[in-house]
C-alpha cells in the first residue's frame, strides 16, 4: 500500500517534469523526421519484388524502433536516477521518510514508478511500431506480449542499475556510466565475426557481466518477416526474460542495501 | 522526569568530505533527556548541530558514536515514526499536489483511515487556518502557508511526539501566535513537544525545559526554573522616590531608573520589605514589586557567546 503510494506519486511527478515534456516532443519530432525514409520506400516497393519490399519495410520499422527503444533505455536509467536524487535535493525526502515508511519501501515505490511510466512508454512504442508498419503498408508479424515485456525487462533491468548507482554518486555520473555500460553492451555482444588480440579475453567476461541490451531487445522480432518466421520457444522466452529480471533484481536488492546505510539529507 | 520520549547519549557526528579529506565535527558527545509530555526547546545559533540533531532522532543520518532513543525505539524505526509527527526546517513538499491531495498522501504512508480522511484532512486544515486552500497547488502558497501546512501534515497521525525545527519561520506575527497556541494546546493534550527555535521569547513562554548547544557541544539543558533562576533581586515601581533615600539604596548596592511612569528600582530581595515601607513611610506610592528573572535570551547571549561548556 505504502510503496504503491509512492510509486502513483512518484508517476504523477513524471508527468509533470518539464524536462520529459521536453524530451517527448524533441522525441516525436525525431520519429516524423524518420518516417520521410519509410514513406520513400513504400514508394520503391512493386508487385514484383513484395517479399523483400516487406523485409525492406520491416527492417527499417525495426531501424526506428532501435532507436526509440534504445533511448527508453536512457529514459528508463534518467527517471530511476531522478526519482531518488531529486527528492534528496529538493528536501521533500525527509517529510515522506519521517512517515512509517521503511527505506526499501520508499527505494521499491519510486522504481515501481519509474517503471509504470516505462509501462507508459512501451505501449506507446508497440502503438509506434504498427502505425510505422502501417504506414509502410506492412504488418508487425511478432506476438504482442513479447513487444511488450521485453523492453519491460530490459528497461527494468537499466532503472535498477540506474538506481543502484545514484545510491552512492551523483546522477550526472550515474547516467555517464549508464551511458557508458549501454554502448559497452553493444560493442561486446556476440558477432559472427572472430576477434583476435587481448581483447577476445575481455569480451567474454563483459558479456557475461554487462545487460545484454541485445538479448532483451524486441528488435529481434520486429525484424522477423512471413519469409523467416519461426516460433521462438517459450523455453528460449522463459530464459532470457528470467535472465533480465534477475539481473533487475540484484540490482534493485543491492540499491537498497546501499541506500539503507547513506544519508537521506544534503550534508 | 518523567519516562524519556527522547535520549541522546554521547552521541557524536563527524560530517567527511570524501574527495577533500576533510572532516567537520558537527556533534560532539552530546547528551540529554526530554521526558515525556514536556515542551522542551533545542537551542543554538545556525550550525551548531541542532538540525544535525533532529536528522539523527529522525533517523535520516546515523551518529557515529553514542546512543539514541525514541519513544523507546532506535531513530527511523517504523514503530517510533507512527507516533513522531515532524516538521522539518524548510518544509519542501509536492509542489504539484494540493493540500488536501498532500494530506491524503501522508495519511495513506501513516497507515491512517482513508474513510474518514476527508474529515480529517477538513479538521486539520481548519486548526491551521488553511480552509479555503485546498485545492490551491502547493507552489502557489506562500511560505507561511507552507510552514502551516508542514504543521497539518505533523499532526495528521494525532502524534505522542512532535518535532518542530523552526516551526514558525516564514510566518507573521498572527502566524506565529496561532502556532504558539496550537503548541500549548497539544501540550495541554500530553504531547511531547521537541522544538527548535531562534525566537527565545516564544520558546521561554511555551517550553517546560531547554537545551543549549554551541559547536557541536552540549552547552546547557535543565528545566526553564532551573536555567533562569527564581532571581535574588527584585525590581520596585515607586512614583516617586526621596532625594535623601538615595544614598541609603546606593549602600544596599540598588540601581535607580527614572522613567516617565515612575522610579525603577532594583534591589536585592532581602532589602525589598525595608524599601517598600521606608517609601511608604515618606508617602511615596509603590506601583509594583516584581522578582528579577533572567530572560532566555540573556541566558542564551551570555552561554553562547562565552563558549561555556556543559
Amino acid at each position: 500500500m505504502k510503496v504503491w503510494q509512492i510509486a502513483l506519486n512518484s508517476f504523477g511527478i513524471f508527468l509533470r517534469d518539464r524536462l520529459l515534456i521536453v524530451f517527448a516532443v524533441l522525441f516525436i519530432c525525431t520519429v516524423l523526421l524518420m518516417m520521410t525514409p519509410l514513406l520513400g520506400a513504400k514508394a520503391m516497393i512493386s508487385t514484383g519484388n513484395a517479399a523483400a519490399g516487406q523485409g525492406m519495410i520491416l527492417g527499417m520499422v525495426s531501424a526506428i524502433m532501435f532507436f526509440v527503444s534504445g533511448t527508453g533505455s536512457l529514459l528508463a536509467a534518467w527517471c530511476a536516477a531522478n526519482s531518488v536524487s531529486s527528492e534528496m535535493k529538493t528536501g521533500t525526502i525527509l517529510a515522506v521518510m519521517a512517515r512509517p515508511v521503511k527505506r526499501w519501501e520508499f527505494l521499491l515505490g519510486k522504481y515501481l514508478g519509474a517503471m509504470l511510466l516505462m509501462s507508459l512508454y512501451v505501449v506507446m512504442m508497440f502503438g509506434l511500431s504498427w502505425i510505422l508498419a502501417w504506414i509502410g503498408g506492412e504488418r508487425i508479424q511478432s506476438t504482442t506480449w513479447v513487444l511488450l515485456v521485453y523492453p519491460m525487462v530490459r528497461y527494468a533491468v537499466y532503472a535498477a542499475i540506474a538506481m543502484a548507482l545514484v545510491t552512492v554518486l551523483h546522477q550526472v555520473v550515474t547516467m555517464g556510466i549508464i551511458l557508458i555500460l549501454a554502448v559497452a553492451a553493444l560493442i561486446v555482444q556476440p558477432t559472427g565475426q572472430a576477434v583476435t588480440g587481448h581483447i577476445k579475453y575481455l569480451r567474454v567476461p563483459a558479456w557475461i557481466v554487462l545487460p545484454s541490451t541485445t538479448l532483451l531487445s524486441e528488435d529481434r522480432f520486429l525484424t522477423i518477416t512471413h519469409a523467416s518466421l519461426k516460433q521462438t520457444g517459450w523455453l528460449e522466452h522463459l530464459t532470457t526474460l528470467s535472465y533480465g529480471l534477475d539481473y533487475a533484481l540484484v540490482f534493485v536488492l543491492l540499491a537498497m542495501w546501499s541506500f539503507h546505510y547513506r544519508s537521506l539529507t544534503r550534508d | 522526569m518523567t519516562a524519556a520520549a527522547i535520549e541522546f547519549k554521547e552521541v557524536t557526528k563527524v560530517y567527511r568530505r570524501r574527495f577533500a579529506g576533510q572532516e567537520i565535527p558537527a556533534l560532539t558527545h552530546v547528551s540529554f533527556e526530554v521526558g515525556a509530555g514536556e515542551v522542551c526547546a533545542f537551542l543554538g545559533p545556525n550550525g551548531a548541530g541542532k538540525t544535525t540533531s533532529i536528522n539523527i532522532l529522525m533517523g535520516f543520518l546515523y551518529a557515529d558514536w553514542g546512543e539514541i532513543g525514541v519513544l523507546g525505539y532506535e531513530p527511523g524505526d517504523v514503530r517510533a515514526k507512527e507516533k513522531i509527527g515532524f516538521v522539518p526546517e524548510n518544509f519542501a513538499f509536492y509542489k504539484h499536489l494540493n493540500a488536501e491531495k498532500l494530506l491524503r498522501f501522508h495519511l495513506a504512508l501513516a497507515g491512517g483511515n482513508l474513510a474518514v480522511a476527508d474529515a480529517t484532512i477538513r479538521d486539520l486544515l481548519y486548526k491551521v487556518q488553511l480552509q479555503g486552500y485546498e485545492k490551491l497547488k502547493i507552489g502557489k502558497y506562500s511560505r507561511g502557508m507552507v510552514q502551516r501546512l508542514g504543521i497539518a501534515q505533523a499532526l495528521l497521525s494525532d502524534p505522542q511526539l512532535l518535532v518542530l525545527d523552526e516551526p514558525t519561520s516564514g510566518l507573521d506575527p498572527a502566524g506565529r501566535k496561532e502556532v504558539k497556541d496550537l503548541i500549548h494546546n497539544l501540550k495541554e493534550q500530553g504531547k511531547t513537544i521537541f522544538l527548535s527555535s531562534h525566537i527565545l521569547s516564544e520558546v521561554e513562554q511555551i517550553c517546560d525545559r531547554a537545551i543549549i548547544i554551541d559547536k557541536g557541544r552540549l552547552v546547557r539543558t535543565g528545566s526553564l526554573t532551573e536555567l533562569l533562576g527564581a532571581g535574588d533581586h527584585v525590581e520596585i515601581l515607586a512614583g516617586q522616590v526621596p532625594p535623601e533615600m538615595e544614598p541609603v539604596l546606593a549602600e544596599w548596592g540598588a540601581t535607580i531608573e527614572r522613567g516617565p511612569h515612575g522610579v525603577r528600582i532594583t534591589l536585592p530581595v532581602a532589602r525589598k520589605r525595608e524599601l517598600a515601607e521606608k517609601l511608604w513611610a515618606a508617602d511615596c506610592d509603590v506601583v509594583s514589586m516584581v522578582p528579577v528573572r533572567s530572560s532566555l535570551e540573556d541566558l542564551y547571549m551570555k552561554l553562547v557567546a562565552s563558549g561555556v561548556p556543559s
